[in-house]
């Protein structure tokens, strides 16, 4: 059951072991790149209502217009409902079960914090309203620190805490048991999926400074 | 008790702790995140027009209580999976 759940080394490549996890995570890829590309021969309508419906959520979550956010955090939403509900697919496994792809993830998101923040107020502004009073400059730096490692290990324990579930109970009952189970993992996943995504586009919608006149004015504009 | 392996007795101590540990972890987080739904379906049954603004932090502040019941999974899984101690008394 340990080497059902847990990642494993597949293959070196140039000295670096590379695990199943990174195999999947390219197979997935692979997928919606075909999935994309063929939907958006036959069906070009379907992938503007996923992108209208990102752009509204986030819209709506972040009190502001969410365009020149919507690459980094759509992105982000699509991999991560994608990644967590392929392990349901045999043969492949969710990239999310290793604890590196959450990490990387969520440096994505502490970096893009920061971007957007020296973006939209310069690099002296964006330092100054770190430490605006000085005393708080320690604080902000534990609160950058602990939000980074909670969405890493809020995705990582969901996922594999779903994964080790169906793994116990195939092994207990095989089959027709864990299948509800299995249901409620991909439940799981796209929510994941949707808080993930929530909670980045709030950090970034803090790093920017949101003041209650920005939001007030987006939302009568909306 | 006294002549056990110590082996042993760090894997029954381990499983002990992990039962409390998962029981408290979970019941807590659980208890405080149906408070945080009673408030919101009060919020929603008197103005079911921030109905939409409300789910939406209503689901982001539980994503933030959940955490702490996921730290203590980890936890617990480390514990169990991957002891550090387990492998000192082993002599591994």
């Amino acid at each position: 059951m340990k080497t059902d759940v847990f990642p494993r080394v597949v293959f070196t490549l140039f000295g670096i072991p590379v695990r199943d996890t990174v195999v999947s995570t390219w197979a997935m890829m692979a997928l919606v790149v075909i999935v994309v590309v063929v939907l958006g021969r036959r069906r070009p309508m379907a992938l503007e209502m996923l992108v209208d419906f990102l752009n509204d959520t986030i819209t709506e979550v972040m009190g502001r217009p969410a365009a020149p956010y919507l690459p980094v955090l759509g992105s982000l939403a699509i991999f991560i409902a994608v990644a967590n509900i392929i392990g349901v697919i045999p043969f492949l496994i969710s990239p999310t079960r290793d604890i590196n792809t959450p990490l990387a993830l969520a440096l994505v998101v502490f970096f893009s914090v920061h971007y957007f923040g020296i973006c939209a107020k310069g690099l002296w502004g964006y330092l100054k309203d770190l430490a605006s009073p000085i005393f708080t400059l320690p604080l902000e730096m534990i609160s950058q620190l602990s939000r980074t490692m909670s969405l890493t290990l809020r995705l990582f324990g969901n996922i594999i805490s779903a994964e080790l579930l169906v793994a116990v109970l195939f092994a207990l009952v095989p089959l027709f048991v864990p299948l509800p189970l299995v249901g409620f993992s991909m439940l799981t996943g796209v929510l994941q999926a949707y808080i993930f995504t929530a909670l980045a586009a709030v950090y970034i919608a803090a790093g920017l400074g949101a003041s209650s006149r920005d939001l007030t004015s987006s939302r009568k504009g909306s | 008790m006294a002549n056990m392996d110590p082996g042993v007795l760090v894997t029954i101590v381990t499983i002990v702790v992990g039962a409390i540990a998962i029981v408290l972890g979970t019941a807590i987080p659980a208890l405080v995140e149906g408070k945080a739904v009673v408030k919101a379906l009060e919020g929603i049954t008197r103005q079911p027009e921030a109905a939409g603004h409300l789910r939406t932090t209503l689901l982001i502040s539980m994503a933030l209580l959940e955490s702490t019941a996921i730290y203590v999974l980890l936890v617990v899984l480390v514990l169990i999976f991957a002891n550090p101690l387990l492998d000192r008394f082993l002599g591994r």
